[in-house]
C-alpha cells in the first residue's frame, strides 16, 4: 500500500513538473494530416475538458495541470473498479 | 496517434470496433483466469501513470512531437490481458472527457494502441527467451516498444489510407509511408522511456514485475 501512495505522489509531481515542458508541436498523425492538407473538423463530441484544459480556469498551467489531475483520478478509480470486478472470484 | 473523428470512413470504423471488441472480450476472459485480487491496485496506478505520461509530448524533429503510448510498459508490468484492458480504459476516458481520439474512431484507436501494446508482450517473450533481466531482456523491451509504435502507426496509416478523406490525398501509398516515417522516430522515444522505466522498476521493486512469470510460461499460478 505504501508503494502505491509513493507512486501516486510521484505521478502528481511528474505531472506538475512536466506539464510546462511538454511540446506543443503537432504529433505524428497531425503532421501527416497537415502535410496532406486535411483539416481536423470540430469533433462530434467536445468532452468536458477539451485539449486537456479546464475551460473556467484561464491560467494555462493550472488549467492543464488540474485537468490532468482529474483525468488521472478518473482513470485510477475506473481501472480499480474494473480490476476488482475482474478478480472478484479470484484467489487473494 | 489518436485518430480524431472525421478522419475514418464509416466502414473501417465499424470493422475496427468489431475487431477491438472481440479482442477485448477474449482478453477479459483470459484475464479472469490469470490474475489474483492484487491486480486492481496495480492496474489502477499503472493506467493512471500512462494517462499522465501520454499528456507529455516530446519534440522529435521538424516541428513534430510524440508522446509515450505505454502499451509495452503496461504489458511487461501487468501481462498482456490486463494491459489491453488498462490501455482501453485510458483511451476511453481520453475520448469521453478530453476529446482526445474520436468516438467513432475509438475502435481503431483501441486496436492501434491497446491491442498492439498487448501483442508486444509476446514480442518481448520471443526476443528475450527465458531471461527476465539483464541486457538481453532490456534490449528486448526496447525493440518491442519501438515495434509497438511502428506497428500501431502502420495500422493507423492503413485505416486512414482506406478512408475517403485520405484516399483523395493519395490513399494508403501516401499515408503508410508518412505515418511510418514519423513513428520510426517517435518509437525511439517510446523505446528509451519504456526500457528506462522497466529497468528502474526492476531495481526498485522487483516483486512488482511478477507478470514475467508469464514470460517463462509459468502461468498456472495467478499473478499480481
Amino acid at each position: 500500500m505504501k508503494g502505491y501512495i509513493k507512486a501516486i505522489i510521484l505521478i502528481v509531481l511528474g505531472l506538475a513538473l512536466f506539464v510546462p515542458l511538454a511540446s506543443t508541436f503537432p504529433d505524428g498523425l497531425e503532421t501527416v494530416a497537415e502535410t496532406l492538407g486535411i483539416e481536423e473538423h470540430e469533433p462530434l463530441w467536445q468532452g468536458l475538458m477539451p485539449d486537456y484544459t479546464l475551460p473556467p480556469i484561464s491560467n494555462a498551467y493550472a488549467s492543464t495541470f488540474l485537468s490532468g489531475l482529474i483525468g488521472a483520478l478518473i482513470v485510477l478509480v475506473f481501472a480499480f473498479l474494473i480490476g476488482k470486478t475482474l478478480t472478484r472470484d479470484s484467489a487473494p | 496517434m489518436h485518430i480524431p473523428d472525421g478522419f475514418l470512413g464509416i466502414g473501417i470504423s465499424i470493422l475496427m470496433y468489431i475487431i477491438s471488441i472481440s479482442v477485448l472480450v477474449w482478453s477479459w476472459r483470459k484475464a479472469k483466469a490469470t490474475y489474483s485480487k492484487s491486480l486492481a491496485s496495480l492496474l489502477a496506478i499503472s493506467s493512471a501513470f500512462v494517462f499522465v505520461a501520454q499528456m507529455i509530448n516530446f519534440p522529435i524533429a521538424y516541428g513534430t512531437s510524440g508522446h509515450l503510448v505505454g502499451g509495452t510498459f503496461l504489458s511487461v508490468l501487468l501481462g498482456p490481458y490486463a494491459a489491453v484492458l488498462g490501455m482501453t480504459i485510458v483511451l476511453l476516458m481520453q475520448a469521453l472527457f478530453f476529446a482526445d481520439g474520436g468516438i467513432l474512431a475509438f475502435g481503431a484507436n483501441t486496436f492501434n494502441m491497446a491491442i498492439i501494446g498487448g501483442v508486444s508482450f509476446f514480442i518481448v517473450r520471443i526476443l528475450a527467451g527465458k531471461t527476465e533481466k539483464g541486457g538481453r531482456f532490456y534490449a528486448s523491451v526496447f525493440v518491442a516498444s519501438w515495434l509497438s509504435v511502428v506497428l500501431g502507426a502502420l495500422a493507423c496509416g492503413l485505416e486512414i489510407g482506406v478512408s475517403p478523406v485520405f484516399s483523395q490525398a493519395g490513399g494508403v501509398s501516401v499515408t503508410v509511408p508518412a505515418m511510418l516515417f514519423w513513428h520510426v522516430l517517435i518509437g525511439l522515444g517510446e523505446a528509451a522511456i519504456t526500457a528506462t522505466l522497466i529497468t528502474s522498476l526492476h531495481r526498485l521493486s522487483p516483486a512488482v514485475l511478477n507478470s514475467l512469470q508469464l514470460l517463462r510460461g509459468k502461468n498456472h499460478e495467478r499473478i499480481h
